[in-house]
């Protein structure tokens, strides 16, 4: 791990940790519903302060909660033209089968390239500390992920264009 | 588009399945390929041993108007490629540029045959290799008059123009690539930089020296402004006099009219790479979160010992009973009287029914 990804990460993890003690609140404006309060913003009493987390300009995380859910987004570096195609491609694919994962947000929050919304109810479904271990793993793997395929992109393109040069030998 | 096969694999099917066929057929067939190359095979059964092919294929031109008709030159060389096994028939039949007489009973048998058989399926490929070569020769032995190295344009596809400038040491072949989508143009830049540096290194030093540029090379300058707008830049080939010596040429020829084919079909290649690691990394990543469910990790814990112990071992108590109760059940109603008894269903219901397990549940009232 980089060296400035680890304080990153850990301050992602405790960040998560003292804001994900959600629970169960009905919505104050309509009767026998129950909405995430971070989406909706209806009562500002019920929401807490947003932290953003930056590691350089190009990454950032924003966390905002409120008392019934929580709201993570996440933003990819993209260092060149190339990552920045493979990480759209790889987190719209993964925004399009966002039923695999349950606490995935459909459409990320404006200015971010994917967004979660963990609930009261998902805590309640979940390891709490799986939960926040699966948030910080998935930061990573999506930064090991980028990196291996852009590597890989330009390996095959490498043995690929080895090969068409060959053929005039 | 020109395929990465000489041969066309449709066309050699169908020749080998006339060449293996035991009762002369009777064959009218067209096939089309890219959208542009159409052939024609027609055999008869009263006369098995000939087999007429035809051919259409866009030619190699210098400019926008199409050839419609081969020169002399190509049709020499087809002949002399073919020999005796393959003729040519003048004038060719309406709306073909190529008609060839196969000559069936002449071919060898075994395995020489299936290479002969290939040799004939590639004859798309000889046209447009002999056209190029033709044009190659044709520049190295122009007088290059007053120091001015004009581009001729050559288009074989209308979509896909590439430039041949005759320099005094050297020629160079640009290609304008473009592409459909923004995703394959950074994966093909992507290519043409790991092309440039592969040209560097000394497994391709041989090779001739490639450059790529987003903007138009030098020798490009007053070309007309639709062939000089793309979105994937300019890659150039610099061929030597090492690069066209003797087989080689075939080689060089046959590899520069394929490089905009090349290049895409790599870009396609790619992007289902991509996508293959993305299905599978998903995978893993959902993997992770079923794992943060409550109670995952304590249902999958394995037991250790016998089989049946296991199964037992697995249930709770209340299910256990249950499950015991629910084999007596099945077994006691089983028994069936063979002789019909009226009323006697009701009876055996009112009085011989065992008791369900969640019955035992206490009442309200009690």
């Amino acid at each position: 791990m980089a060296n400035t990804l680890r304080p990153y990460l850990t301050c992602i993890r405790n960040t998560l940790e003292a804001a994900l003690c959600l629970q169960n609140f009905p919505c104050q404006e309509v009767e026998r519903h129950n909405k995430p309060e971070v989406e909706l913003k209806t009562s500002p009493e019920l929401l807490l302060n947003p932290v953003l987390i930056c590691r350089n300009e190009a990454e950032r995380c924003l966390i905002e909660t409120s008392i019934n859910s929580l709201r993570i987004s996440i933003k990819v570096k993209q260092a060149d033209e190339l990552e920045n195609i493979l990480t759209k491609k790889f987190l719209r694919f993964l925004s399009m089968r966002a039923e695999a994962f349950q606490v995935l947000r459909r459409k990320p929050v404006q200015g971010y390239d994917i967004s979660f919304l963990i609930t009261n109810y998902h805590c309640e479904d979940m390891q709490k500390n799986k939960l926040i271990d699966f948030i910080v793993q998935f930061m990573e793997d999506i930064d090991k992920e980028i990196s291996e395929l852009k590597l890989s992109v330009n390996t095959r393109g490498r043995l690929v264009a080895t090969e068409f040069l060959k053929q005039f030998i | 588009m020109a395929c990465l096969e000489r041969a066309s694999p449709a066309l050699k099917e169908v020749l080998l399945k006339l060449h293996r066929a035991e009762i002369p057929r009777e064959i009218d067939h067209h096939i089309y390929e890219f959208g542009s190359v159409k052939y024609h095979i027609q055999a008869s059964a009263s006369d098995p041993y000939h087999v007429y092919l035809s051919v259409s294929t866009p030619l190699l031109s210098q400019g926008t108007v199409a050839v419609d008709s081969l020169p002399h030159s190509t049709l020499e060389t087809v002949k002399r490629f073919y020999s005796d096994i393959v003729e040519v028939i003048e004038p060719q039949r309406g709306g073909y540029q190529l008609t060839l007489r196969l000559n069936f009973d002449k071919l060898p048998h075994g395995k020489e045959c299936i290479k002969v058989i290939s040799n004939i399926s590639s004859v798309q490929a000889l046209i447009l290799s002999s056209q190029l070569k033709e044009m190659l020769w044709n520049l190295g032995s122009q007088e290059i008059s007053q120091g001015t190295y004009k581009p001729i344009k050559l288009v074989y596809h209308p979509r896909e123009p590439f430039f041949v400038i005759r320099l005094p040491q050297k020629i160079t072949a640009v290609f304008p690539m473009r592409f459909r989508d923004s995703t394959d143009v950074i994966i093909a830049t992507a290519f043409f930089q790991e092309l440039m540096d592969a040209g560097c290194s000394e497994a391709c030093a041989k090779a001739p020296p490639c450059t790529w540029s987003p903007i138009p090379p030098p020798e490009l300058r007053g070309e007309p402004f639709e062939d000089l707008s793309t979105n994937g830049g300019f890659v150039s080939f610099d061929i030597f006099s090492q690069h066209v010596e003797g087989t080689k040429l075939d080689k060089t020829v046959w590899s520069l009219l394929n490089f905009s084919a090349y290049v895409k079909y790599h870009v396609k290649c790619t992007r289902g790479f991509i996508q293959r690691r993305m299905r599978k990394r998903l995978e893993n990543l959902s993997e992770v979160l079923q794992i943060s469910r409550t109670g995952e990790n304590e249902l999958n814990t394995e037991v250790q010992g016998y089989r049946c112990m296991r199964k037992l071992i697995g249930l709770s108590k209340p299910k256990n009973f249950r499950r015991k109760c629910g084999t007596f059940t099945k077994k006691f109603k089983r028994i069936h009287s063979p002789i019909k008894i009226h009323g006697f269903d009701r009876f055996r219901q009112r009085w011989l029914k065992i008791p369900k397990c969640h019955s035992f549940r206490r009442n309200k009232l009690d």
